[in-house]
């Protein structure tokens, strides 16, 4: 297997002759850009983070065959969809683009250089501006902070005696008072 | 057969065909069938170990999802090892299961499996008698598995002591294979392999 693995390896001379590196008789060469899973020479083809060499239908199939423990079929390497990188030859621009074919094959990522004046205006360029929408519970809040609804109070007067009773009357005349008041506001 | 079955498994027979191991005699495929869904192997048993000498031959059952699935092989010449049924031949190796690669070709699955033969797995066994006594008595299964090749896989060491027990056996009219496996369990302990042998009659009669 290590020496498939050597194999799989592209040479960056090499790597220009895309499609058309094998004859048949050519071995030799042809080999060295032969897929890992179908063996045959690479169609579409991407690299590994790893290094290793395949058709991306193959690839992909093989993605799809083991969904939760993706690894390189060569060397068990974790690997990823996102991370693999295709390979375009010279002159295969004239063929179909490979990613109009089913499976897509994941483009290749690049990234722009960053540009030299980075002014971007008070932070309001593309997504500056920030907006946000809420309701408030204003009078609610406002009564449970002015009445103590749902606090155990300080001094709470033993039953029976006349400031229990008191109270009692206080805080019956209160939720009323309360209850106006929201029906005030609803009806209002 | 999907097409890059048997694509595959054509470059594949190609490649084992011309490989070095073929060349020392160490590993072999043949096919069964036109269509390359079925195939023979063979493997020669690795030195230093009880196999030594002996050819084992494989049955290999190419699926249609091949090579994003693992073949499907199994040992036709009976052998004694814990991760080999000694009954069925079925393999537990984890190449062959869920630790399969789809780069890994026929030529490294034989020689895997060659490697399996001289390091045995005790602690993850297929045949859990074998285990057992690999683990309790690793004399008594290097004798077992040593006769094992010579009368399954042509292997060079007769044993002569062990054949003789099996004769005695097959005298009260056991069969070769039933009296070597029972002798085999009870690590050639005559008196409790007959016992065995016997007893699993008597309740057979019994229940028929």
């Amino acid at each position: 297997m290590s020496e498939k693995s050597e194999n799989a390896k592209v040479h960056p001379s090499e790597s220009g002759s895309g499609s058309g590196a094998t004859d048949g008789e050519d071995k030799k060469d042809g080999s060295t850009f032969e897929c890992n899973i179908c063996l045959d020479t690479a169609r579409d083809a991407v690299v590994s983070m790893c290094g290793h060499l395949f058709c991306w239908p193959c690839l992909h199939q093989w993605l799809e065959t083991k969904p939760n423990n993706q690894v390189c079929p060569v060397c068990k390497a974790v690997i990823n969809k996102d991370k693999v990188v295709p390979l375009y030859g010279r002159g295969s621009t004239n063929q179909q683009d490979p990613r109009e074919k089913l499976p897509p094959r994941p483009s290749g990522q690049r990234t722009e250089p960053e540009p030299g004046s980075a002014f971007s205006g008070f932070g309001l360029g593309e997504n500056g501006f920030h907006m946000s929408f809420g309701i408030g519970v204003f009078p609610f809040g406002f009564f449970t902070s002015m009445f103590n609804f749902g606090e155990l109070r300080p001094s709470a007067a033993p039953r029976g005696t006349p400031q229990h009773m008191e109270e009692q009357f206080l805080s019956k005349l209160f939720l009323w008072l309360a209850l106006l008041f929201l029906a005030w506001l609803i009806f209002a | 057969m999907a097409n890059i079955a048997a694509q595959r498994i054509k470059r594949e027979f190609k490649e084992v065909i011309k490989s070095e191991e073929v060349a020392k005699c160490a590993i072999k495929v043949e096919l069964v069938n036109d269509n390359y869904t079925e195939l023979k192997g063979e493997i020669a048993g690795p030195p230093d170990t009880p196999y030594e000498g002996g050819n084992f031959v494989l049955e290999i059952r190419v699926p249609e999802t091949y090579p994003f699935n693992p073949p499907k092989v199994r040992f036709i010449t009976k052998i004694w090892h814990p991760n080999i049924s000694s009954v069925t031949g079925a393999i537990c190796l984890d190449i062959l299961k869920d630790q399969w690669a789809a780069a890994m070709t026929l030529r490294t699955v034989l020689l895997s499996l060659q490697a399996l033969l001289s390091a045995a797995e005790p602690d993850d066994p297929q045949d859990a008698v074998v285990a057992k006594q690999f683990k309790e008595n690793i004399d008594m299964f290097q004798m077992t598995a040593r006769h094992w090749t010579n009368v399954y896989a042509g292997g060079p060491h007769v044993n002569t002591e062990f054949n003789e027990k099996i004769k005695r056996l097959q005298d009260m009219g056991v069969d070769d294979h039933q009296a070597r496996v029972a002798l085999s369990s009870y690590n050639w302990d005559l008196e409790r392999a007959t016992e065995q042998l016997f007893t699993a009659r008597l309740t057979l009669v019994i229940f028929v």
